[in-house]
């Protein structure tokens, strides 16, 4: 009751901060970047406290089904967002990827989303889950952090926008890569291991996070060693980012595997 | 040797030396753009990997696929992972690897233990960092200040004398430089754990059940199964498999340990893990409820297994037994009961009423539909029967797994999350400088080199700049 209450709220706020970001964006005109900032802000303070009431109601980690992990992972992208803002103030980064985040927070609240906490089976009784869930879409909301840039890099007017864009983009792969290394292939093999007694079964899953790390590979080395920038660098970041979402997203609804809890 | 030979050899010429080629390979595997075809190459092919499904009968691909499936199954792309082709592609991303963190590795070495100090000034200009300006004093007494800045930056200073000038040279996290070779040792160690895993890892199933004793393959030591518990939320939903398991050596008891999901139990290298568990009906556990027509209050619940006589109270028979029990209820051919799988979907029992030695009465109960029951006999009985439950003996799926390649995985994972760690998070800085002797002052020239986190370098060099001239 407390939760939901509290997302609802934490709804409300993302949406505001939209709204902001949006008409900063839009007027060209950063008084309106503020409120949204503190909003979002605001929002993230709350959605926090709807993570821990839903842990300790349930009794262990906020990520568990779909509903749960849609809830961190925009609650993620909002805190990889307010730590980017704060270093690089760019309205418009807020205005797209609080859209992306108000969007997840609307389907996690759909009807199409069983909520009820169950309890949980005996694969997920395992402290790995804390470790390798959060730190993969910590890493992940970096990556929707760099897929809106490198959008935004494409999309924009001036020589001195584009360089900001991709000097962003490539921060936010700086970070997202190590989490997304560190929590998606390094936990994922160790607690396989611990569970399953193999670190590695080519289930699609395992695949798709290789594959967007692969992608992400190439981004660092065509970047660092041969000096690619700007409009390549940005594709290949979005292509980097629908890997890994489809990694999250599709496999579970399109492939079928080991993952199938979520 | 055959002619054959000759004509298909190279044209007659002097033969280039073998260290031609050696180097012509090094060239091939030292580019940056193979690495990039390779990762692309492998991103691709795995993407195919999941879109097919892998490791299934060729009758499922045909079903599937039609006559594509013949294609499929000849370019190994149902078996995708384990194919000729991709371990090629993942030999070659090694080997390239290799060469190129080895074509990289002696300048980086150079540039972090053997530096050169002596710098000329007009390379200082052309750096993007860089400062000039004049300062009062003696060379000697500008070197002091500049050190002391430059060591309250944490920077590690070297310096050379020359002829009326003095050159600096300061430097911090320079391990920085060596993240990708990390990451790329931790990624070959990964690729040989995984070698030695495919080439002496062992993992098979083995099914316990309760007080049952196997050897354990491959092993030197006997698992015994004490005990197998499934434990439910009150829910309903599971919570546990328990299996509680005795490691015997040479008959005695070495060591008794639950292994649950999650939980494995090691012994001398080989790991068992609670994979599943599986129901055995040949000798279940069943309970009858006896009722009599004429006395509906009358309700007699009988544990029995199959096979034993159960005394009850009535005037027609005196024993009843179940003569057979099937999960899954079915009439097969020649009107014979059988079972249809192994899973309780319509479990039924056979009854039998006894009365001394003759047989009265036998029929089917069911579980699932009590009002089913019909007893055949010469005269009609007043009991009736309920199926009320029945538990056929759980046992344990256990997965052994035996696998000397792991412990280079975890070598290196940890290589490559370090590695991680110094390539973004600890970017090496180097600061070089020439003072010299002026009319009447210090020249000082710096420049300051950082290939990346540049935002924060280049207020770091800023700062050292400033704080040198106000000194």
């Amino acid at each position: 009751m407390v939760e939901s209450t509290l997302f609802t709220i934490v709804f409300v706020l993302y949406i505001l901060a939209v709204l902001f970001y949006l008409a900063a964006a839009f007027s060209r005109n950063d008084k309106w970047a503020k409120p949204g900032l503190g909003l979002a802000f605001a929002g993230l303070v709350l959605h926090s406290a709807a993570l821990l009431v839903r842990t300790f109601e349930s009794g262990h980690a906020p990520f568990t089904n779909m509903y749960e992990s849609l809830s961190f992972l925009s609650w993620a992208m909002v805190l990889a967002f307010v730590l980017i803002d704060r270093k690089f103030r760019i309205p418009r980064i807020g205005a797209y990827l609080m859209l992306i985040v108000v969007g997840l927070v609307a389907l996690a609240s759909s009807p199409l989303m069983p909520k009820e906490a169950t309890p949980l089976v005996p694969a997920l009784q395992s402290y790995w889950l804390w470790l390798h869930v959060s730190v993969t879409l910590l890493g992940e909301a970096f990556f929707a952090v760099a897929f809106i840039t490198s959008i935004l890099y494409l999309t924009a007017d001036s020589e001195e926008k584009k360089e900001k864009m991709d000097s962003v983009s490539y921060r936010c792969v700086a970070v997202g890569f190590p989490l997304f290394t560190l929590g998606g292939l390094v936990f994922g093999m160790v607690w396989a291991y611990k569970a399953w007694g193999t670190y590695w079964s080519w289930d699609p899953k395992e695949v798709w996070s290789l594959i967007t790390w692969l992608v992400f590979a190439l981004y660092l080395h065509t970047r660092i060693v041969m000096g690619w920038k700007g409009k390549r660098s940005a594709i290949i970041a979005i292509v980097g980012f629908l890997a890994a979402l489809f990694t999250y997203f599709g496999v579970n609804y399109l492939l079928s595997g080991l993952h199938s809890y979520a | 040797m055959s002619s054959k030979v000759l004509i298909r050899g190279p044209s007659p010429g002097p033969r280039r030396p073998s260290g031609m080629d050696m180097r012509t390979i090094w060239k091939f595997f030292s580019s940056v753009k193979l690495a990039i075809a390779l990762l692309i190459l492998l991103a691709l092919a795995s993407v195919i990997g999941t879109l097919i499904p892998q490791g299934e009968p060729p009758a499922a691909y045909a079903a599937r696929y039609g006559q594509l499936a013949g294609l499929l199954t000849g370019l190994r792309l149902t078996g995708l992972y384990r194919s000729g082709w991709y371990l090629i592609l993942l030999f070659f991303f090694a080997v390239n690897t290799i060469v190129c963190t080895l074509a990289r590795f002696p300048a980086k070495w150079c540039r972090a233990f053997r530096p050169e100090v002596e710098t000329e000034t007009a390379g200082l200009l052309a750096l993007k960092f860089k400062g000039r300006f004049g300062k009062n004093g003696p060379v000697e007494e500008v070197r002091t200040k500049f050190e002391t800045v430059l060591k309250a930056h944490r920077y590690r200073v070297r310096s050379q004398a020359g002829q009326k000038r003095l050159c600096l040279l300061a430097r911090k996290k320079m391990f920085g430089l060596f993240g990708s070779d990390a990451v790329h040792l931790g990624l070959l160690v990964i690729i040989a754990g995984g070698v030695v895993s495919g080439l002496t890892g062992f993992r098979t199933h083995i099914d316990l059940s309760e007080g049952q004793t196997v050897k354990v393959p491959r092993s030197s030591f006997e698992i015994r199964l004490d005990r197998f518990e499934t434990e439910y939320y009150p829910q309903g939903m599971v919570k546990a498999w328990k299996s509680t398991v005795t490691v015997l050596e040479n008959g005695a008891s070495v060591l008794t340990k639950p292994i649950l999901v999650n939980k494995p139990l090691t012994h001398k290298g080989f790991s068992f893990y609670q994979t599943g568990y599986g129901s055995d009906w040949d000798n279940p556990k069943l309970e009858v409820t006896v009722k009599k027509k004429s006395d509906p209050s009358f309700a007699r619940t009988v544990q029995l297994n199959v096979g034993e006589r159960v005394a009850v109270d009535a005037k027609d028979v005196s024993q009843i037994s179940v003569k057979r029990f099937v999960p899954d209820f079915v009439i097969g051919e020649g009107r014979r009961v059988e079972t249809r799988s192994q899973e309780p979907n319509n479990p039924a029992a056979e009854v039998e009423g006894w009365k001394s030695a003759e047989k009265v009465f036998s029929g089917w109960i069911f579980a699932n539909y009590p009002d089913l029951e019909q007893m055949h006999s010469g005269k009609p009985t007043d009991l009736s029967f309920v199926l009320k439950s029945y538990r056929g003996s759980e046992y344990s799926v256990l997965e052994v797994a035996c696998d000397p390649g792991v412990w280079l995985i975890w070598v290196g994972c940890l290589l490559v999350t370090a590695g991680f760690f110094l390539a973004f998070y600890w970017p090496p800085r180097e600061i070089r400088a020439v003072l010299e002797e002026g009319r009447d002052r210090t020249e000082v020239t710096a420049g300051g080199i950082a290939s990346k986190s540049r935002e924060s370098f280049q207020a770091d060099f800023e700062d050292i700049m400033n704080s040198v001239r106000r000194s």
